[in-house]
């Protein structure tokens, strides 16, 4: 399955950004973000599915959650990042 | 023991308070610092505390919620983040050290609006003849830790709004018991502890940040940003260095989930009732000075008291022995002593939270009453 790993600038915006998505029914759930994405150091993001990506990423602009970068994550483990 | 020293500290808890804080001691570690389990759980039990305070506040983003470890930290931070050396700055009379000292240790410039306790609209008249130009700053207390008083602190926000000067809230006293609302105030820091009207442990507290400061009181370790050796633009981490209170903030999420139930307006009638019983009682006893309102909307519960002829010190020991805990001295606020002209005696100080029972308080009266008796005839 592929997902979404949208990168935030802290936990705490990565919980808000996991709450907006879960309040409109989109799955999400916040983890480390890999070493490899993090440009600057140490960093959590939000997992949604690839499915709901668009729309999530739709909702969070709405909700004017701040996000840094986003990724598409294969199931291979290779990443791609996505222009926001 | 009857328990009436809540502004310092409430002793009586809800019980999910201390469930709270031993699940967090065995179940959690800390928030940021890793993606493993007990780490992750510690971290949704802080966020979760972070949406019930912005809740109850009125806050309009969680991240605005910073935690701290009591008022007197938040109050560090929020000053130290505005006042330079020299800065000219108003506060009330009624101000606890908490305040005070930060402002004399940066070198500022102190100005005390003053006015009587319980005199609303004279203290927003000496707020009004002291913010001018030159004032950076202006930081007041909700409410009196001496008196109880409320100050008017709305229509103080105005003025400093009105001149576009920097507005630093302590509610100490008032978090839990007065309505305390982010947005309608528009106040740049709301201070607060956790271990008052909150009914968190000691060790929590909590700022409110309309936006992330220039200046940092403390720097370190976030788990965010962390190539970085500046500390993080964003809140809550700009201001939360090191290893957070997890225990504490369960405790404190708690604490506040009790009082979204209770309701403020509920909690604070409960304490102006008890209040009333009080000073109705106190007033029958022979040489017992009371300093409260008139008219009790326009204070809480928490009231000073001394006994003629008696060391306020001595009264209180008194009563601890007989079982009941109240506090005296000047309880770090000179100046609101020097407004009732009581800096030399103290007071003794009454206050009550929501724990507290009419029963409680006709007890008290009557212990007080024999005290009253014997300190006379000594």
């Amino acid at each position: 399955m592929v997902y979404y790993l949208i990168t935030c600038r802290s936990l705490t915006y990565a919980q808000r950004a996991a709450r907006a998505l879960e309040r409109a029914g989109i799955t999400a759930s916040v983890m480390r973000t890999p070493k490899g994405l993090s440009k600057e150091g140490c960093s959590y993001c939000v997992k949604v599915s690839e499915r709901r990506g668009a729309l999530a990423l739709d909702i969070l602009r709405d909700t004017d959650t701040r996000i840094s970068r986003v990724f598409l994550l294969y199931p291979t483990g290779e990443t791609r990042e996505v222009g926001l | 023991m009857i328990y009436l020293d809540a502004a310092a500290t409430t002793l009586q808890k809800p019980p999910a308070v201390r469930r709270a804080v031993n699940r967090a001691l065995q179940e959690q570690t800390s928030p940021g610092r890793g993606g493993h389990s007990a780490s992750m759980r510690a971290a949704e039990a802080v966020y979760q505390c972070r949406e019930a305070a912005a809740r109850l506040f009125s806050v309009p983003s969680p991240e605005q919620i910073v935690f701290t470890h009591n008022a007197t930290h938040g109050l560090n931070a929020a000053i130290k983040s505005i006042a330079n050396p020299g800065d000219r700055v108003v506060v009330s009379n009624f101000e606890h050290n908490s305040v005070i000292r930060p402002l004399q240790a940066i070198g500022a410039e102190i100005v005390a609006a003053q006015s009587p306790p319980f005199d609303a609209g004279a203290a927003f008249r000496a707020f009004k003849a002291e913010i001018c130009t030159g004032t950076k700053l202006v930081v007041c207390n909700h409410v009196s830790n001496v008196f109880g008083c409320v100050l008017p602190v709305t229509e103080i926000v105005a003025l400093c709004r009105e001149a576009g000067i920097p507005f630093i809230l302590d509610a100490s006293q008032s978090a839990g018991v007065l309505p305390v609302s982010a947005e309608a105030l528009d106040a740049d820091f709301i201070a607060m502890p956790g271990h008052k009207g909150l009914y968190g442990p000691q060790g929590t507290g909590i700022l409110i940040c309309k936006t992330a400061p220039a200046k940092t009181l403390i720097e370190g370790g976030t788990g965010s940003e962390t190539k970085r050796r500046a500390m993080p633009d964003a809140l809550p981490d700009r201001l939360e260095a090191g290893t957070p209170n997890t225990p504490g903030i369960n405790g404190l999420l708690e604490g506040i989930r009790f009082i979204e139930r209770r309701g403020t307006a509920r909690i604070l009638a409960h304490e102006r009732n008890l209040m009333q019983g009080l000073t109705d009682g106190l007033r029958r006893i022979p040489g017992v000075k009371i300093y409260t309102a008139k008219d009790l909307r326009n204070q809480t519960g928490v009231l000073s008291c001394n006994l003629t002829g008696a060391d306020c010190e001595t009264v209180a020991e008194t009563l601890n022995k007989h079982g009941v805990a109240v506090r005296a001295g000047l309880h770090c606020s000179p100046s609101a002593h020097e407004a009732a002209g009581t800096l030399e005696s103290g007071t003794v100080r009454i206050s009550v939270s929501v724990f507290n029972t009419k029963r409680e308080i006709n007890e008290f009266l009557c212990i007080f009453e024999q005290i009253a008796k014997k300190l006379r005839k000594a």
